[in-house]
């Protein structure tokens, strides 16, 4: 037979590669250099402890993107969620950025499941950082390097559509399986200003972003976001309701200046 | 024309005995005159853009070398231009380039696809059961669908919602359906999110099915939902819409509840992120994608489904030996474009040939222009030309950019007309096609 | 249409003599030139065939072939396009901005001593 073996060296390969890839992520910054975290003042001042766990938070973005504006993340925190042992609070960080607070999120364990996907800005090449805290006060801390290439094929569009200003948009399953957590989306219209950009005249544009976003099932908290101005224009905001939790799913959106908006959903029963 | 790429075959092989490095021959090519690199054998697989243009230097580069291009497809269809023809302002069959042209300088062609690849036998399995050995390979395979990865979108529904994102019978079947369209339908096309081949590409596409309704159908819609809030051209794009298609073209962002995220090929329908569901006459579907399959049976793709290089020779980060250009690759800030693949096959030549005579890489450099053809009168381009900088690529500070917003008719005219003189010369550049 | 003409062959003369005065006084201390191998000039050539053909060679497309022009013109040409200086250029500039003076000036010779038509391989050594 000359027929060669095809493949299997290769799906070994890979695996030992990617193996090796993940052992030096995890052990290797701890070991050889300060993790991310630590070399963090803003993260640093916030963990009261000296060693986070860190197998526990994944953190899944895009490890090339090109644009920096609008950077799809999600965080996956694999713990319980149940009443006496649940992620408390989740902070994010953008180790680049020229202020690195990202958001931070608080969370009751109505919210089922420690797992949630927004959109950020990235200036450049640098860490994600995330932080979460359970209400014993046990921390755990990931984080994970993004490049953001520039390129003239992405012209930054900038335009704004006045009209709808502050939109909502929500939206809930139409049905759930028994046990299913729900997932919730959300969208607000706002241009999240940061105030370092310069208009057409050369203006600085004032600040102005959505600070606070809400949700309560049947009027208890869910979750409570705080938003830094490296969340991207338009916040999006992925979230989850724990099962068994029907009725109506209040959300309230909060700006720098007091204004509000409001958008409701129902999550049916399963 | 056959007789000279004889005779100018030998007189580089002259000049290559006289053995001191690389110099100008004939052709104005740098011999790699003290290295045959005879008996040596490199495999392309993929006679695309990228494959094409990597056998042709290849060979130019060094006539010794024995140069085997494995491609399926007989007549290669290009995607560029495949939105002029669908604009009716281009035959199908002008858009077709075959190997006769490359097979005349020396390569070899293998009409097959290639099914597996071992890279530590260096060797490649063919479709009819035989197989290749190489020295060195490059893979040049193009994208291949993320069936399913969007609900409602496998291979099936392609056939009433079609893609036509790979040209021939997707390409046709797009340009039957808007023939039959009645006036007054709306053509829905569903673009996704980065990265995907053609960045432009979507917003040429639906440009010239504009121009089609316009002169054939006038009361007719486009609505283009997207995954993204920006994209290539993005100013340039609104703008030449505005101006030839008034408000014809209705494009919905991210922002705007556009991301797709269900589709149902019978109804003709789709439902959008925050559950608005749009109806279309004509369905252009461009799903999500990843790297030609031989790449993950060569164990070259990452978790992300594409291809990490290294930057300076295309080569890839897995697996020594084997080098990966065009479409497949991670190669951010460089656009996944016919242009850029042809010029990463150039840059990999020369560091192929610089390799399998020991020596290090030359200095890399590569350019992109990618034109779209907005309205017959009407073109546009973003050029960029990128290098490598502390072991990153990266797009050369103060070179490349977009043409100007509000420039003059004169000057879009120049583009339009460019574009087709472009058209040409790639083709001749890369298949040798006339 | 044809005063543009005139202002740009105007321009590039004058671009090419400052050129040749500049490296004419340069050249013997060796300082300031960047030599530029043949090897480099003909990396980036490569990347013009793309648009004007392989070799630089095109049949009638539109575009113009730029084999066997004369040095100072292709030289002039890509200076004036790097300075924003070529009335109605298109993309030229922002691709040559990519590349230093020196590069696109090896570029003109390496383009300019090539044959305008391929018929005759004529040096053979
Ligand atoms: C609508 C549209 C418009 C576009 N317009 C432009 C434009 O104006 N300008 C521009 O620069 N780019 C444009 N592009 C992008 C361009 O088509 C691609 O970037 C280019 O084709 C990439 O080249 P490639 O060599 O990577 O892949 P391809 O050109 O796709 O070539 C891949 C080849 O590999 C072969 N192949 C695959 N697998 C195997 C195998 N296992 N064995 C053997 N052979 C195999 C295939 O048959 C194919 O021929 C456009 C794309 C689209 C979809």
């Amino acid at each position: 037979m000359r027929k060669p073996r095809f493949s299997r060296f290769h799906f070994n390969l890979s695996i030992v590669v990617a193996s090796a890839a993940w052992l030096f992520a995890a052990a290797a910054p701890a070991v050889a250099q300060r993790a991310p975290w630590e070399r963090m003042e803003a993260a640093a001042k916030l963990l009261d402890v000296a060693a986070p766990k860190t197998d526990a938070i994944r953190l899944d973005l895009p490890a090339v993107t090109q644009d920096g504006s609008a950077v799809p993340l999600t965080v996956t925190i694999d713990h319980p969620m149940t009443a006496d042992h649940y992620i408390e609070s989740l902070h994010l960080f953008a180790s680049g950025n020229p202020s690195p607070e990202v958001a931070e999120f608080s969370f009751s364990p109505l919210a089922g499941e420690a797992r949630l996907s927004t959109r950020i800005r990235l200036d450049g090449t640098q860490n994600v950082i995330a932080l979460a805290r359970t209400n014993r006060g046990e921390w755990l801390a990931g984080a994970r390097e993004v490049r953001v290439t520039v390129s003239g094929c992405l012209t930054q569009a900038g335009a704004f559509d006045g009209d709808d200003f502050m939109r909502t948009r929500v939206r809930a399953p139409n049905r759930l399986r028994r046990g299913e957590a729900a997932e919730i989306r959300t969208l607000i219209n706002h241009p999240m200003e940061t105030g370092l950009r310069k208009d057409a005249d050369g203006q600085a544009v004032p600040e102005r972003i959505l600070t606070e976003f809400r949700a309560r099932v049947a009027g208890q908290p869910v979750i409570h976001a705080k938003f830094h101005r490296a969340v991207a224009a338009n916040p999006y905001l992925l979230f989850h309701v724990a099962p068994g939790q029907a009725g109506t799913l209040d959300l309230e959106w909060t700006e720098d200046t007091g204004k509000t908006a409001t958008a409701t959903a129902e999550i049916p029963a399963a | 024309m056959k007789k000279f790429s004889l005779s100018r075959r030998e007189a580089l092989k002259r000049m290559g005995a006289v053995g001191v490095g690389a110099f100008l021959a004939a052709g104005g090519l740098p011999v790699y005159g003290n290295r045959s690199h005879g008996g040596q054998r490199v495999a392309v697989i993929g006679g695309g853009f990228g494959g094409a243009t990597a056998a042709k230097y290849l060979k130019r580069l060094s006539p010794g070398l024995d140069v085997v291009l494995v491609e399926p497809q007989k007549r290669y269809y290009t995607c560029p231009f495949t939105n002029l023809y669908l604009g009716g302002m281009r035959e199908f069959e002008t858009l077709g380039h075959d190997y006769r042209e490359l097979s005349r300088l020396g390569v070899r062609i293998v009409s097959q696809t290639a099914v597996d690849v071992d890279a530590e036998g260096r060797r490649l399995r063919l479709a009819d059961g035989d197989s290749l050995s190489w020295d060195r390979l490059i893979l040049s395979p193009g994208i291949d669908f993320r069936w399913g990865e969007l609900e409602g979108y496998g291979r099936e529904a392609a056939d009433k919602a079609p893609h036509a994102w790979k040209p021939g019978p997707q390409s046709r079947l797009l340009r039957r359906q808007l023939l039959e369209m009645p006036d007054g339908g709306t053509f829905v096309l569903v673009a996704p999110d980065n990265p995907f081949r053609c960045p432009p590409g979507p917003y040429e596409r639906v440009s010239m099915v504009a121009h089609y309704f316009k002169t054939h159908k006038p009361r007719s819609k486009v609505l283009l939902l997207d995954a993204k809030d920006n994209f290539s051209k993005q100013g340039l794009f609104l703008e030449g819409w505005k101006e030839n298609y008034g408000d014809m073209i209705e494009w919905v962002g991210r922002s705007n509840d556009g991301r797709v995220v269900r589709v149902n090929a019978d109804k003709l329908e789709v439902e959008t992120e925050f559950g608005e569901i749009h109806r279309a006459n004509v369905l252009n579907v461009v799903p999500p994608q990843k790297a030609g399959f031989i790449a993950d049976r060569a164990g070259v793709t990452d978790e992300s489904g594409w291809v990490p290089v290294q930057p300076r020779t295309f080569e890839s980060k897995q697996v020594p030996g084997i080098y990966v250009i065009g479409d497949a690759t991670q190669a951010a800030p460089m656009p996944k474009s016919g242009f850029v693949a042809n010029t990463q096959a150039k840059v990999t030549a020369r560091a192929i040939l610089a390799d399998l005579a020991g020596e290090e890489p030359p200095e890399p450099t590569w350019t992109n222009t990618c034109y779209s053809v907005i309205a017959p009168d009407w073109g546009i381009t973003v050029a960029g030309v990128y290098e490598v900088h502390d072991g990153e690529l990266r797009e050369v500070p103060g070179s490349g950019g977009v043409s100007p917003m509000g420039a003059a008719a004169d000057f879009r005219k120049r583009e339009a007309a460019y574009a087709e003189a472009w058209y040409a010369a790639i083709a001749q550049d890369t298949w040798g096609s006339r | 249409m044809r005063l543009t003409t005139v202002a740009i062959a105007v321009a590039a003369l004058a671009g090419a003599l400052a050129l040749t005065l500049r490296h004419a006084g340069a050249d013997p201390s060796g300082e300031d030139i960047v030599p530029v191998s043949n090897d480099r000039a003909s990396a980036i050539a490569m990347t013009c065939a793309n648009c004007h053909g392989t070799d630089g060679r095109l049949e009638s497309t539109g575009i113009p072939s730029i084999a066997g022009k004369p040095e100072i013109v292709l030289r002039s040409q890509l200076l004036a396009f790097q300075r924003d200086e070529y009335p109605g250029a298109t993309v030229m500039p922002r691709l040559v901005k990519g590349y230093t003076e020196e590069e696109l000036a090896a570029v003109a010779r390496y383009f300019a001593a090539l044959k305008p038509t391929p018929e005759e391989p004529s040096q053979q050594p």
